[in-house]
């Protein structure tokens, strides 16, 4: 199979896996007692509640996203250049958030604000109720989805700032100091990839779901999912994601008028050369207290409160009795849809990197657009989609779930593969198609080889997000088949709150072991040298 | 087709359920019944937190091809809904035998089991105590009262069933009526618990498992089963419930796994479990904070007929929440 199949392949395949069963669901919304009708979507924006919940989710992903940003890229520069102590440490520290479900965090963070929380017991009832009230709403969820997509800024500032041309740099050096350097040249150079990482930091605070439902703040995904559970209806679920779908081509729409052009001008850094690092000086010590503050407040203290509350063997012993099991399928199920995901979303990169076919903006935008729906919205087109006699070796299997993984986040591998291509000269494999290598050939053994580092990077990026994933799992998942996440939510009704603790602990282990091993094999084998 | 029917029979049984009573509790059930029968329960869960979504969202979008045996819901309304949509069998259990009428459908689509009680949440330091849930519209009360979402859950289970049996105009009255006195509305029966155990309100209206772990948990509440006097509404009682699904399939095995969660030791155990539920056959043994049913003034419902009102009247709850 040539390259225009394969690639051609593999936009059907994410069409049938995400866009069938989402345009079923569109085709049960406009369906009402039989009829076609606009129905659903009349009430969209007709009430004064449906613009509260434009004005709640906006302020929250625009919140999020600024602060974030705002906090993640001289963070990700300090880690990725400068002579910062215990960069490795901070790094894998401000990640913890990253790899748990947002909703683990926030359960920590209820163990020290809450009215029963650690904050209630060292200052009493009064402060406690104020932090409480403030928690349950805007600032709550702020702080939660800050502390846990931060690292998404932070990684890929620190990746792209290690892939600035140091000639650039060093011609700016021998004019000025270090801080007009970052400001001047660093900084717009990597801006493509800050953007980035702000547009995938807005779409997943705006389609988050478990935070804002578990802290009571009204947004659209809670509103979609409220409308699933409450009013069982399918058509005004659907309707209620269809904001989600217009900030999609929006901020596409921005990205492609803004980015695409600047990116060409990237020169990247020439193989072999080490980019300079950024000796802090003086600022060294102040800032690294400033570092270590940041992690302490949106790391350490959280999750040390979910140690506290679980800090006995006996309750591990309970928690790994009660879901030994599902930890053991989440693994099994993130390492292959993980897998699944780098070899779609690889396909797909190329396809949008080298422009290869002419509807490359529509597998851009279908995978963009797939991601920022809200799980349950997939989930029960999936559901309705494979839910067949003769497709029960998909629907009754873990087969099913995988699909929900493909259909909802290969953006994220094939935007990490684009970031990977765009560091690799197209000379290179310009020059084995001279010299007669088949397309396959070219892809296997110059451009996979060439683009590894950031083809493992997209695997580990899908990996926790496959192994956080609640939102579709909980719809699919076959009977007795639940991952960790599902289960650690559905004991989170009634049971004791160190059980709980003990299930996030364990989930966030489960997370960062196979990472930190992954990261040791990674480092060993050449570490980063520049793939996004 | 002699080989396929020989090689079912000796597949292990297994029997799929789909569960919206919380797993912490329901789960050790299964786990006993796995054990004494040898049949493999797969299961899904819900959770309280989803307000029950995942399962009954599946058990509709699977409508036409079901993948589950057995529905154990954790309030007959969404029983009763499955049977108005035609996802369930009749299934007249043995040892339904003894439950009262009134906790089973006349069809035996559904039938119930160990139920929660609505009591009011009272909190201990409350000079003047509540025992109507007419305290939310008295002055005497004003500002104290808290109640969660009418959308969600048994609260509006539970205010369909007074518009049942008050009739609309005194019900619609007496819930503007509480408005105006200052209700404040959480967004769970627990939050709802957790306000009035912190002293922050003086009572609430919320589920007897509510009520139970507060007290257990050594917090300044007491629980009040409401309207017991002379001329009351009595207690809205919550059974879960346990559907046959139809065309599930495992129905042999689904129907022995009914049987099981029938029996009076299965509500015993849940009687003695966290849940504190009220078993419904006489005489099963209770721990002593638990009311037996026959000691207990309930309001008389007909749950189909709470179903139909609890989805005409989501305009007016969904105005009266602001929603």
């Amino acid at each position: 199979m040539g390259r225009r199949a394969t690639l051609t392949l593999a936009v059907l395949v994410l069409a049938a896996v995400g866009l069938l069963p989402l345009a079923g669901m569109l085709g049960r919304s406009l369906v009402v007692e039989g009829r076609l009708s606009l129905a659903s979507y009349e009430g969209l924006l007709a009430s004064g509640r449906q613009w509260t919940l434009v004005r709640h989710s906006f302020a929250l992903a625009a919140w999020t996203t600024i602060l974030a940003t705002a906090a993640g890229l001289p963070l990700g520069i300090l880690l990725g250049r400068t002579d910062l102590p215990l960069r490795h440490v901070f790094v894998l520290l401000f990640s913890i958030p990253l790899a748990a479900p947002p909703y683990v965090t926030a359960v920590s963070w209820l163990a020290i604000l809450g009215r029963q929380g650690l904050l209630a017991t060292s200052l009493g009832p009064a402060v406690a109720g104020w932090t409480a009230t403030q928690f349950f709403g805007l600032p709550g969820c702020a702080l939660v989805l800050v502390a846990t997509f931060l690292p998404i800024p932070m990684l890929l500032a620190m990746v792209h700032s290690r892939t600035v041309n140091p000639r650039l740099e060093e011609a700016g050096r021998l004019v000025t100091g270090w801080t007009e350097v970052l400001r001047r040249i660093t900084v717009p150079l990597i801006l493509p990839g800050v953007l980035l990482a702000a547009t995938l930091v807005f779409l997943l605070s705006l389609g988050e779901f478990g935070v804002p439902m578990y802290l009571r703040y009204d947004v659209f995904p809670v509103e979609s999912f409220t409308q699933f559970s409450a009013f069982l209806n399918f058509g005004a679920a659907t309707a209620a994601a269809a904001p989600l779908a217009v900030v999609t081509f929006v901020l596409l729409g921005l990205e492609w008028g803004l980015l695409r052009r600047e990116i060409r001008h990237i020169q990247p850094r020439p193989e072999g050369e080490a980019p300079p690092q950024i000796a802090l000086g003086k600022a060294r010590r102040p800032v690294f207290c400033a570092v270590t503050a940041l992690g302490v407040l949106l790391v350490v203290l959280p999750f040390a409160a979910l140690f506290i509350q679980s800090a006995s063997p006996g309750v591990y012993l309970e928690a790994l009795t009660r879901a030994a099991d599902s930890l053991l399928r989440s693994l099994t199920y993130a390492a292959l849809g993980a897998s699944l995901l780098v070899l779609l979303g690889g396909l797909l990169g190329y396809l949008i990197h080298t422009r290869a076919l002419p509807f490359w903006r529509g597998a851009d935008l279908m995978t963009l657009l797939l991601f920022a729906m809200p799980g349950s919205v997939l989930g029960i087109g999936l559901v309705s989609l494979w839910n067949r006699p003769g497709t029960s070796f998909i629907y009754a299997t873990p087969v099913i779930i995988l699909l929900g993984y493909l259909a909802q986040y290969t953006a994220l591998t094939s935007r990490i593969t684009v970031g990977a291509l765009a560091q690799i000269p197209a000379a290179m494999e310009e020059a084995a198609q001279v010299a007669g290598a088949g397309w396959w050939r070219r892809m296997v053994w110059i451009v996979a080889p060439l683009a590894r580092q950031g083809l493992m990077a997209a695997w580990l990026v899908a990996f926790i997000f496959c192994l956080r994933d609640l939102g579709i799992s909980m719809l699919v998942y076959p009977p007795g088949r639940d991952t960790l996440p599902v289960r650690t939510f559905t004991l989170m009704a009634n049971s004791p709150a160190h059980l709980i603790a003990a299930l996030c602990v364990i989930l966030i282990a489960a997370t960062l072991v196979p990472l930190g091993l992954l990261g040791m094999i990674w480092k060993r084998s050449g570490g980063f040298r520049g793939s996004a | 087709m002699l080989a396929a029917a020989a090689c079912r029979s000796s597949r292990p049984a297994t029997v799929v359920a789909y569960v919206s009573e919380d797993q912490v509790f329901s789960e050790p059930i299964l786990k006993d019944f796995e054990k004494q029968t040898g049949i493999a329960v797969k299961a899904v869960f819900d959770t309280e937190e989803a307000k029950s979504t995942g399962v009954m969202n599946r058990l509709l979008a699977e409508k036409g091809n079901p993948q589950a045996d057995v529905y154990w819901a954790n309030e007959p309304v969404r029983a009763e809904l499955l049977k108005q949509q035609g996802l369930s069998s009749p299934y007249r259990s043995p040892n339904a035998e003894g439950i009262p009428a009134t906790f089973q459908d006349p069809d035996g689509h559904w039938t119930g089991f160990s139920a929660r009680a609505r009591v009011l949440i009272v909190n201990k330091g409350l000079a003047a105590k509540p025992d109507s849930i007419l305290a939310y519209t008295d002055p005497r009360w004003k500002g104290k009262g808290v109640i969660a979402n009418l959308l969600f859950g048994t609260t509006t289970a539970a205010t369909a069933a007074l518009f049942t049996t008050w009739g609309d105009e005194r019900t619609k009255a007496f819930l503007e009526a509480m408005k105006k006195n200052g209700v404040k509305i959480s967004t769970s029966n627990g939050e709802s618990a957790d306000l009035v155990a912190s002293g922050e309100f003086g009572f609430a209206l919320a589920d007897s498992d509510d009520a139970v772990s507060r007290t257990r948990q050594g917090k300044p509440v007491e629980m009040v089963y409401p309207d017991q006097q002379e001329g009351g509404v009595g207690s809205f009682i919550v059974p879960n419930a346990v559907v046959l699904i139809k065309g599930g399939p495992n129905p042999e095995s689904a129907r022995r796994l009914i049987d099981y969660l029938l029996s009076k030791e299965t509500e015993r155990k849940l009687a003695f479990a966290d849940c504190a539920q009220i078993p419904l056959h006489a005489g099963v043994e209770t721990p002593p904070d638990l009311k037996r049913i026959e000691n207990l003034k309930t309001m008389p419902v007909n749950y189909a007929e709470v179903a139909r009102k609890m989805q005409e009247i989501q305009p007016f709850l969904k105005t009266w929440v602001g929603y």
